[in-house]
């Protein structure tokens, strides 16, 4: 008798399409052959991943068609099965995915709009918090501005394509029977992703206001965050950034090395 | 938790329940759906909370898998017990991975001494982790592995027994293997300690064909069967006045028609302590 490890892997390997060979011998039960009714295990891991890979990218789904999406889920749960016992992060690796089946072809904008949908999820379940507290900014020295490290909200991801992802995403999760046709050629996008309780916003980007909070997000102080902005962009006005990111609740916190 | 019935919270209800404050004396809510920091579901499940009793109910942490336990899926679940704080706190029977592959699903495990300690370990470490005891729930079938040496029910109470855990008895599960293994239900509630059990689950199964024989699917699709409120009825004669929970999952129905379930499981409960009494 295989022990309980081995019967799992056997079983595991089975469920993920590597064949009844191993399992057929240690399984068993009356009525119909065993190879058939274990088929009803495999079906269902089948479809929980594809319903869960539905719900995170409605609009790649919508994109691709069914058939389409089936296959791609199938193959992409044999190369990367869940890693998890919570559904919700077994897409993680879809952009990828996708981004590898079309590198260079007239598709290679969907492992965009998928890496906008990842984001958009993990956006939506990630933390709430409170507006920056004005006050305690206020009491922080001028001559420790530079030092300042900023905080982006939780739900805050950065988002940039070369192509007009936002818009397609944005023609593919409504209501439409027909949706338009986005040109891919009508530009691309640079956003910041946000959430405040329900209501998840895009705010579109300057490539000096990009990199700024890129920095951020990376831990860099507020110099080097507004160095990077003024390398992006000759024109890019720190102060300015900062007050709008500071009013979309994007900015919610800071760090300074000072105490103050 | 009330004796009366619950029902099965799922997302589609979420606003329905919000708004119109239906009767319903508890609800339980899958744990996993309720795992992130923020956002909607979470949202609605706190302002659900603080009108109704709440059972969390598990579906991934794969207590049967030699996999190490999952830190972050436990650690997680002790985060949702506490932030909704429910009276009562289950897991399935089951196991879903290996070697750090995720199957999502609920797959039966060999009835094997060497399961069982595997399991009762597992579950002692989980329930020392949340501090409280777990309810087990007993899962559907469609295989049975050649390596059982036990009944399903021996090794039920057996894991029962070594972990110090309660029994969430689905009897749509006990009915579903009973069928699919040629077994009889009655016998599997005779051999529960009456003791351990303190919820039932009751749901609807599909029944497919398979090369001429039939094989029914715990598919939550459909209403309870009568022979699952006949093995019902048998159940409360044995185990007495336990929670019960109405669950429905796929093809979602209106709200209404969950709560018609809960009160027909009402009603039968009633009926049956008054010829009791």
């Amino acid at each position: 008798m295989p022990s309980l490890r081995e019967l799992q892997g056997d079983v595991l390997d089975a469920l993920l399409g590597a064949g009844l060979a191993r399992v057929s011998t240690l399984i068993a039960g009356p009525r119909a052959p065993a190879e058939r009714r274990f088929d009803v295990y495999a079906n269902t891991v089948q479809s929980n991943f594809r319903d869960a890979l539905q719900s995170t990218y409605p609009a790649v789904r919508r994109l691709v068609g069914e058939d389409y999406f089936r296959q791609s889920a199938r193959e992409l749960q044999r190369r990367h099965p869940s890693a998890s016992g919570d559904l919700s992060h077994c897409g993680q690796g879809f952009p990828n995915f996708l981004a590898q089946l079309h590198p260079d072809d007239g598709f290679t904008y969907l492992a965009d709009v998928a890496r906008l949908e990842w984001l958009i999820q993990e956006s939506l379940l990630a933390a709430e918090h409170a507006p920056l507290d004005l006050a305690s900014l206020a009491r922080v020295p001028p001559a420790d501005y530079d030092g300042l490290r900023f905080g982006l909200h939780p739900t805050l991801r950065l988002f940039e394509s070369r192509y007009p992802a936002l818009a397609i995403w944005e023609v593919n999760v409504g209501d439409d029977a027909e949706p338009p046709t986005i040109d891919l050629r009508s530009g691309g996008n640079q956003i910041a992703i946000v959430r405040h309780r329900l209501q998840l916003q895009f705010l579109a980007l300057s490539p000096g206001e990009y990199c700024f909070l890129h920095a951020f997000a990376r831990g860099e102080s507020f110099s080097a965050a507004v160095d990077r902005g003024a390398t992006a962009d000759a024109d890019f006005d720190a102060c300015a950034a900062l007050q709008r990111f500071v009013a979309a609740e994007a900015v919610v916190a800071f760090t300074s090395t000072i105490k103050t | 938790m009330p004796a009366n019935a619950g029902i099965g919270l799922r997302a589609p209800h979420h606003l329905h329940v919000l708004s119109e404050s239906p009767e319903v004396s508890w609800f339980e809510a899958h744990s996993e759906n309720y795992f992130a920091e923020g956002g909607a579901h979470v949202e609605c499940l706190s302002r659900i909370r603080a009108r109704y009793p709440l059972s969390l109910h598990g579906v991934g942490l794969s207590l049967g898998s030699t996999d190490p336990l999952n830190r972050e899926h436990l650690a997680n679940l002790k985060r949702v017990v506490a932030r909704f704080e429910p009276a009562l706190v289950s897991e399935h029977l089951s196991w879903s991975s290996a070697g750090g592959r995720f199957a999502n699903d609920l797959l039966p495990l060999p009835y094997t001494e060497e399961a069982l300690r595997h399991v009762g370990s597992r579950i002692a470490h989980v329930q020392d982790a949340l501090g409280r005891q777990i309810l087990l729930e007993n899962v559907s079938s469609y295989v049975q592995f050649t390596a059982s040496t036990m009944t399903e029910w021996e090794f039920v109470a057996g894991v029962a027994a070594e972990s110090g855990c309660g029994i969430l008895l689905d009897l749509n599960n006990v009915y579903v293997a009973a069928h699919n293994h040629e077994f009889e239900s009655h016998a599997y509630l005779q051999g529960i300690p009456r003791h351990l059990v303190q919820e039932f689950h009751l749901a609807g199964f599909s029944r497919i064909d398979l090369d001429g024989h039939d094989l029914l699917v715990d598919t939550h699709g459909t209403p309870v069967c009568d022979a699952v409120w006949d093995l019902y009825l048998a159940a409360l004669r044995r185990f007495g006045n336990v929670p019960t929970l109405i669950e429905w999952d796929t093809d979602l129905p209106n709200f209404d028609v969950l709560q018609a379930e809960a009160q027909k499981a009402d009603s039968l409960r009633s009926t049956l302590n008054a010829l009791a009494a």
